[in-house]
């Protein structure tokens, strides 16, 4: 049999079920955003670790002009190194039946008999490569998707110019391109871009590198240093044009994960802190009022007999039930929407097997953290109860002590009705109560700033990115450097209104000792296409012997404005030039720098060339240009800014608006639960009195204004104060956020502000009529009796 | 208006009186609960209230006096029998009437006093002479029980007794028909008691408001015009003083 105290545990926790349920209900929005953000740190983690490892991703990565293949020995030979692995990797145009503008990848060779011995491939579907075989390839799955290619499917590539068929034997992924983008996008375009892999022979043929490599990837030995092996490998393949080594922390595919990985990181410990908080501080607000309402029980279960212990422990298995309540709760939610998480980023990472794993240890610190909370409520609500003699206990609570309230001492007091005078004489004397509530309500407004602000933080990147940077139609890409005449070709196809050369290469920028690789972009005088923009949103121009760097590139390396930055370029004649930082672009997608482009002719010293350019077009002409675009040989892609706006809505802007919603409903669940409670309590508190209005003669319109006009003055205070707080949370979540290949601008629209406002204003009308319903259920009889 | 003592007795519809009647009370049946958990709390009480009385209800706990109390004071609703105030009907009543009714015509006065510990001995008064009919200004109310130098102090300022009477001032501010009162001096001692059932005889008295005073201290009766002995949620017996006596003779 149950014992007597566990039934009135039972039947307590039965009239109190809303305020309970809105403690867990709160509390499991913190557990399941920690358990769900947690999961997939150590899914994305996890499996990645694991692919790595199965498929032996390489440690250090390099690409270079072309070197002969014996150059492998030297390199096997530098001190640190225990596997080399050369192969190809060479840029093709596709002609894709159906689709409308060119598309281009990478063709990357595998050797003619056995397996490479690093970045190894996985099948999803079809056959490897039969040895020996011609005209086999394998594609890249996200592609390949993107497409609806399938094993058999034959496909039509221009390799060096030469048209050639091939037929897909099957579909792979590699530990290269868990992320497969065409190198410096910020946002994947799989329908244009690809990945395809076929037998060494074959690719050294079709591109005239037969004996040699081109690109190289290397395993260190255990406990070997990356520094020295990465300049060794760079001093070896400077004679063969290499572009510089780098090591696994800056290979794009692996950083994208990375980035991912950090962003998780920050918001399962950002967001959970928000939430647990305030669900350990409804907890210890529900604890402590219920306690003083049980003060009489309390004192009879002692004049009974029951030790200080057992009434704590009786207390605290109420806690407990609203803790294991939220746990189970926030265990199942964290689950769902990390499954469905899951499935989201398996649209952005291409992984053999993105299992979900289940991260123990986060259950228990959530398990800890919130059991922690509500002990702390329970221990100083039930200690003060607890010390109480019995006898006095048992007597009612003498009339609180009450005085006029400031604002009525200052003068004010004939303005006032009796019910506002009720209200605030209430809220000053209970100030530390008054301060919780306020606390709460504004932790709720500034929950509802934070997903707003990431929202739209995101539009403004992406209205930015396509509308002030980059405002042409298309971009078009060379194979290789080619001639100015060839934009002239281009410029005279149909369709085309205007078009901006692009010389775009591959350098690596220094000062004070560190550097990055990046791509250098050039601009040109009076250009309208793709531009360099200031924080002020004013457009900037490199002066002849200036550069421009990416806001987060200078921070990156240390450099202010007007220091003197080195470019070493990676390509050509890999001269060196000393320049003036001149000024610092606001981009928001990766880190670029940004130059004249006759400076860049001139830097690099290989004439006047173009590796692309960039057109308005008059879009009704649109599908007769990509048709002719097609017949230009050189061309490598072109990346039209709808079909990505497009694509980018379809895939990725619905996947974030998922983590947004959920983000979003959570901070309205606890909203509500924040303000219903105080609501509830509220009422539980001042039954006795508003009972007696009630009596006396007074309406439930009356005696609810009491309740509302506190309820009011709270949230006038509450709520700006939640809105600048929310700034706060959201302006240091966004700059932690902020990683080389993506950054948030921090901007806080009217829309965000009102959304919070608006929201509160519903939670607290909601609660405030179900107190009114409350109110009229009111027992008049039990307040004229003896308070209990 | 004096207080007349009719030498009639035993019986409840004093033909000789020229007063008008308050409450009609008929067959009065209250019941709580349902099946074998039913507990009648009422059990057909008849009964007549006029005014300017000063009736003492007399009876041990659950013998249904309180009950009654909430009947006549709109608080409840019968489950069966007649209760009329004046010409309106209680029993049937909506919500908003009952509101209204006790906004303007009832006083209540209860054993814990209830004051609203926030606002000041004025202000509990005040709070109620805003909404009601034809008030007395709260400082009236309260000279009339003598609390005229403590009228600005908060409740924890005052002592019981105190606060029973800032109470009282609050029922009779509103100039109430009736006044209903549960076993007001039940958490006083005899002297503070004897000066709060000073200040309830002063304002029957004085204002003739029909006063019905519950308790089970059978000294109080003295007090009365008419005593009802109340058992088992009947009227057992009722009987008439031939003088009130004051309340400063009273001992117990």
């Amino acid at each position: 049999m149950l014992p007597h105290l566990d039934r009135k545990l039972i039947r307590d926790l039965r009239r109190l079920k809303g305020q309970a349920a809105a403690v867990s209900l709160v509390m499991a929005c913190g557990l399941a955003m920690l358990i769900m953000a947690r999961s997939l740190i150590s899914s994305l983690d996890g499996t990645r670790a694991e692919y790595y490892q199965t498929n032996h991703f390489a440690e250090i990565f390099a690409s270079l002009r072309r070197a002969p293949n014996h150059l492998q020995e030297q390199l096997r030979a530098i001190p640190g190194v225990a596997t080399v692995q050369t192969d190809l990797s060479s840029p093709v145009t596709l002609d894709l039946p159906g689709l409308g503008e060119p598309a281009g990848g990478m063709v990357r060779s595998l050797p003619d008999f056995g397996e490479p011995e690093l970045n190894r491939l996985f099948l999803r579907r079809g056959r490897w490569l039969s040895p020996g075989a011609r005209g086999e390839v394998l594609v890249g799955e996200a592609f390949a998707l993107a497409n609806q290619l399938n094993p058999g499917d034959s496909l039509t590539m221009l390799l060096h110019g030469r048209r050639q068929q091939f037929r897909i034997a099957g579909i792979v992924l590699s530990p290269e391109y868990i992320f497969e983008s065409r190198p410096g996008a910020a946002l994947p375009d799989n329908r244009t871009y690809g990945i395809f892999w076929m037998p060494y022979k074959e690719a050294a043929t079709a591109f005239d590198l037969y004996g040699a490599f081109n690109h190289v990837a290397i395993t260190l030995a255990p406990g070997a240093n990356e520094q020295p092996v990465l300049k060794e490998l760079d001093r070896l393949l400077l004679p063969y044009g290499g572009f510089g080594a780098f090591a696994r922390k800056d290979h794009p595919s692996h950083i994208r994960v990375s980035d991912e990985i950090r962003v998780l990181s920050i918001l399962s410990i950002g967001f959970p802190t928000v939430f647990l908080s305030v669900a350990a501080f409804m907890t210890n607000a529900v604890l402590t009022r219920l306690l003083s309402l049980q003060r009489e029980q309390i004192a009879i279960l002692k004049a009974f007999g029951f030790t200080n212990r057992q009434i704590v422990v009786h207390y605290l298995k109420f806690a407990f039930v609203m803790v294991v309540a939220g746990l189970v709760l926030g265990l199942c939610g964290g689950l769902f929407l990390g499954l469905k998480l899951v499935k989201m980023y398996e649209l952005f990472f291409r992984f053999p097997d993105l299992q979900f794993t289940f991260d123990r240890p986060a259950v228990i610190v959530a398990l800890g953290v919130g059991l922690a909370a509500v002990t702390v409520g329970v221990f100083g609500a039930v200690r003060r109860a607890a010390k109480l003699p019995p006898a006095e206990a048992m007597r009612p609570e003498p009339p609180a002590s009450f005085r006029p309230a400031f604002v009525e001492r200052a003068g004010f007091a004939h303005l006032f009705t009796h019910s506002f005078r009720i209200a605030i004489r209430n809220l000053e004397r209970r100030p530390v109560q008054a301060l919780f509530t306020v606390i709460g309500l504004s932790l709720a407004t500034a929950l509802l700033i934070l997903p707003n602000t990431f929202k739209a933080g995101i539009a403004s990147v992406l209205d930015f990115q396509w509308d002030v940077v980059q405002r042409q139609d298309i971009n078009v890409g060379l194979i290789e450097p080619s001639s100015a005449r060839t934009a002239n070709e281009i410029a005279q196809l149909p369709g085309v209104i205007s078009l901006e050369p692009a010389r775009n290469a591959a350098v690596r920028i220094h000062f004070n000792g560190r550097n990055r690789q990046i791509g250098l972009r050039s601009l040109i005088p009076g250009g309208i296409h793709s531009r360099a923009v200031d924080k002020e949103g004013r457009e900037i121009m490199p002066p002849p012997d200036g550069i421009i760097l990416s806001a987060k590139l200078a921070d990156v390396l240390g450099a202010k404005v007007g220091d003197q930055v080195t470019v070493e370029s990676l390509e050509g004649k890999r001269r060196t030039v000393t320049v003036t930082l001149a000024g610092l672009a606001e981009d928001f997608t990766g880190i670029a720098a940004y130059m004249d482009l006759h400076t860049i002719n001139r830097f690099l010293g290989e004439g006047d060339v173009i590796t692309g350019a960039s057109i308005t077009l008059d879009l009704a002409k649109r599908a007769e240009f990509l048709e002719a675009l097609k017949g230009i040989p050189r061309i490598s892609y072109a990346v039209i800014k709808e079909s990505l706006r497009k694509s980018f809505r379809d895939t990725t802007a619905q996947s974030m608006g998922l983590l947004q919603t959920i983000y979003l409903t959570f901070a309205v669940i606890v909203s509500f639960g924040v303000i219903y409670n105080n609501a509830r309590i509220s009422l539980a508190e001042r039954s006795r009195e508003l009972a007696t209005l009630r009596v006396v003669g007074m309406t439930q319109r009356e005696v609810g204004a009491v309740l509302v006009i506190e309820l009011t003055i709270l949230a006038l205070i509450a709520v700006p104060a939640g809105l600048v707080l929310g700034t706060g949370f959201s302006t240091v979540i966004i700059h932690a956020v902020n990683t080389e290949t993506v950054r948030l601008p921090l901007v806080f629209t009217p829309y965000t502000y009102s959304y919070a406002v608006i929201v509160v204003v519903i939670a607290s009308t909601i609660s405030a009529l179900f107190v009114l319903r409350q109110l009229n259920k009111l027992d008049l009889i039990a307040a004229l009796k003896a308070p209990e | 208006m004096q207080p007349t003592s009719s030498p009639a007795s035993g019986s409840y519809a004093p033909a000789a009186t020229s007063r008008r009647q308050v409450f009609r009370v008929r067959g009065l049946t209250k019941i709580y609960g349902e099946g074998t958990a039913q507990v009648r709390a009422l059990d057909g009480v008849d009964l007549d209230l006029y005014e300017g009385e000063l009736v003492v209800l007399l009876g041990p706990s659950g013998s249904g006096k309180t009950t009654l109390l909430n009947q006549l004071g709109g608080l409840d609703i019968p489950t069966a029998g007649e209760l009329a105030y004046r010409d309106s009907d209680l029993t049937h009543a909506t919500e908003a009437q009952l509101t209204n009714y006790r906004r303007n015509s009832v006083g209540f006065i209860f054993q814990f006093y209830n004051l609203i510990p926030s606002l000041t001995a004025r202000e509990n008064v005040g709070l109620i002479t805003e909404i009601a009919r034809d008030p007395m200004p709260p400082e009236e109310a309260l000279a009339m029980v003598n609390l005229t130098p403590r009228m600005d102090h908060f409740p924890a300022q005052l002592s019981g007794g105190e606060q029973q009477r800032v109470a009282i001032a609050r029922a009779i501010a509103k100039r109430p028909e009736v006044l209903l009162c549960d076993e007001p001096t039940g958490a006083l001692d005899v002297r503070t008691g004897i000066v709060v059932l000073e200040a309830l005889e002063r304002a029957n008295r004085e204002l003739g408001t029909l006063t019905i005073l519950i308790t089970h201290n059978a000294v109080m009766a003295e007090m009365a015009d008419r005593v009802i002995h109340f058992s088992d949620g009947r009227v057992l017996s009722e009987h008439r003083n031939a003088t009130r006596a004051a309340p400063s003779t009273l001992r117990w």
